[in-house]
């Protein structure tokens, strides 16, 4: 699975409860539409580093990177191409 | 004259906003997002306001609800509404239409000041109707053809007549309803006059120190007493609030305390874990920081060892108190944190505490018993709800359910709580308010909600359910509709299924058991 399918699922099931996909758009923004608050923030960041591999910088823990499925795969993508 | 503020003490929260305005006109008092608004740009806004709903026919005591997130417009709408003789009902915004509607019945609002963009506003249009007038600020995304509608932008062009602020001066004269709970049968609002908020406002000042030079960055919600206070005590000491509405991203928090210079912090013992958990605060630059507060239940004394010996400058105030005592009721003097760790602190100035026994006589030092208080600071009551009002109003004094012992020196070490009330980050929870909902569920036979302990948050929400004969529910499908009908913090984040719920002889759930 790409890690975008798997971040999809991840929070569509453990925020929306849900296995329906139209339930969230890869633009959604997570703050506004209320889906992640300040401990989901943790939980979507520990399931990151577990399943992806990646490490966040406390810095890296800005909207521009987490605040969407779009910014998240952007993020990642970018943090995997400095490590290689 | 206050030694802090070096004020009169006023008879009314408006006075201390005119004081302030004319004092300092172009002071900063509100910094949010890239808006920064002056005392005296936030004066004429309440002025307007104020004019608009004397135009529309308000009545002395009418209730006015603001449904928006920290914002000017939010301090505006409250003052407004003050200002024109009205009670201001500030809502929980982060919460569903089933708990506003209650609220709004409830209260019997007349108006109601919200941000267009809310999300649960054309259900609360649907449910309400015409029964309330809506003042939106920011276009909505539906027409609300259900309502009558006035945008903000027109009420602003009310010219701030000159209104006689004398008839305000009455301490007796109800300011605000902060709800505490929602459920449908019992909402639990509770009734503060501005002789109560005033009482409190000075006693915070002076412990404080609060000054004109201050400034705090704040992530608490206006809509619950504890950032209720905050806006109150930096209006009246002409200190600027820097608003922060969320603490999801704990590092742009941080760097706006630096950016702004803040001299002061607030927050709930969650707020501090989040923050803690995610940056290093050493790293930042926090020589302006006067003084840090934390207030809402209490914090692992680990979390308060751990701050204090990374920013050693600042003083770390460890509070207690009660939305029925309008904020506060004690406080820990800094420097005596650490010989007192543990202590929610001694009375504030103006408040009297005693420890009592299960038939209301005060219990001798060290012996554990209810927390009773009493103060000018403490509610008229329970909006119309004199039979709640009774059970916690005694004799002028508070019964507080909470349970702590006291030292020889009258410090109070809290133990726990005489209530089912579950406690997740900065809000109060009843368990009625999730059984309710997800009793909906067509296969629930019945449920218990608890509280179970989280090492961030302080407790989150357990659910045992029962279902009914037969009857096929997962987990998820009882979540999700706790999504559609909660607000996010009251979703169970464990649910657990049972055969049967432990009960007492006369049926009551023994909810420690579960």
């Amino acid at each position: 699975m790409s890690f975008e399918k798997t971040l999809r699922s991840f929070i569509l099931q453990n925020f929306l409860f849900t296995d329906d996909d139209s339930a969230l758009s890869n633009s959604d923004s997570f703050l506004e539409r209320g889906i992640i608050d300040s401990t989901g923030i943790l939980e979507l960041i520990t399931f990151i580093e577990e399943q992806i591999g990646i490490t966040v910088e406390d810095e890296e823990m800005v909207p521009e990177n987490l605040d969407s499925i779009d910014n998240l795969v952007r993020f990642i993508g970018s943090k995997q191409s400095k490590d290689h | 004259m206050t030694a802090a503020s070096s004020h009169a003490r006023f008879a009314s929260l408006v006075r201390y906003l005119e004081h302030t305005a004319e004092r300092l006109p172009r002071r900063e008092a509100v910094i949010f997002k890239q808006r920064r608004v002056s005392y005296e740009e936030l004066w004429s806004w309440a002025c307007s306001i104020a004019a608009y709903l004397r135009r529309q026919g308000i009545e002395p005591g009418d209730r006015v609800a603001i449904l928006m997130e920290n914002s000017p417009e939010y301090i505006a709408a409250y003052y407004g509404a003050l200002m024109a003789s009205a009670v201001a009902v500030g809502l929980n915004t982060a919460t569903k239409s089933r708990d506003i509607v209650n609220w709004l019945n409830h209260s019997q609002a007349r108006w109601l000041f919200a941000d267009g963009r809310h999300a649960e506003l054309p259900l609360i249009a649907e449910k309400i109707g015409r029964g309330l007038r809506l003042v939106t600020h920011a276009e909505p995304g539906k027409p609300l053809e259900e309502m009558e509608r006035t945008d903000w932008a027109e009420v602003l062009q009310e010219s701030g007549e000159k209104i006689d602020l004398s008839t305000l001066d009455d301490p007796e004269r109800l300011a605000s309803i902060i709800y505490t709970s929602g459920t449908t049968g019992e909402p639990k609002g509770v009734v503060l006059s501005h002789g109560n908020l005033v009482a409190n406002i000075e006693s915070i000042l002076e412990y404080l120190r609060l000054k004109e030079s201050d400034s705090i960055v704040n992530v608490l919600p206006f809509y619950y007493s504890y950032g209720n206070s905050v806006l109150h005590t930096h209006i009246a000491a002409g200190g600027c609030l820097i608003l922060e509405n969320s603490l999801v991203y704990p590092h742009k928090v941080m760097q706006k305390i630096v950016e702004e210079k803040a001299t002061g912090f607030s927050g709930v013992p969650s707020t501090f874990a989040l923050l803690m958990s995610r940056t290093k605060l050493t790293d930042y630059n926090l020589s302006a920081m006067r003084y840090m507060t934390q207030a809402g239940g209490p914090m692992p004394p680990a979390n308060v060892q751990r701050l204090t010996e990374e920013l050693p400058h600042i003083q770390f105030f460890v509070m207690y108190g009660q939305t029925e005592a309008c904020a506060r009721l004690t406080y820990l003097p800094p420097e005596r944190l650490k010989e007192k760790l543990g202590s929610a602190g001694t009375a504030i100035p103006g408040v009297e505490i005693e420890i009592r026994d299960e038939a209301g006589n005060p219990v001798p030092v060290g012996t554990k018993g209810e927390i009773w208080a009493r103060g000018e600071n403490i509610m008229k009551g329970y909006w119309r709800n004199p039979e709640m009002t009774q059970e916690v109003l005694r004799d002028g004094w508070l019964k507080t359910g909470d349970l702590a012992r006291i030292d020889e020196e009258r410090y109070i070490y809290i133990i726990g709580r005489n209530s089912d009330m579950i406690k997740v980050g900065a809000h109060r929870i009843s368990p009625k308010e999730v059984e309710e909902v997800i009793a909906e569920l067509e296969a629930v036979e019945e449920v218990a909600a608890v509280g179970v302990a989280d090492e961030m948050l302080g407790q989150v929400v357990k659910a045992v359910v029962i279902r009914k004969k037969g009857a096929q529910l997962e987990s998820k499908a009882i979540q999700r509709h706790c999504l559609n009908n909660l607000a996010q913090y009251k979703i169970p984040k464990y649910i657990e299924f049972a055969e049967s719920l432990p009960k007492t002889a006369s049926g009551k759930v023994k909810r420690h058991l579960l």
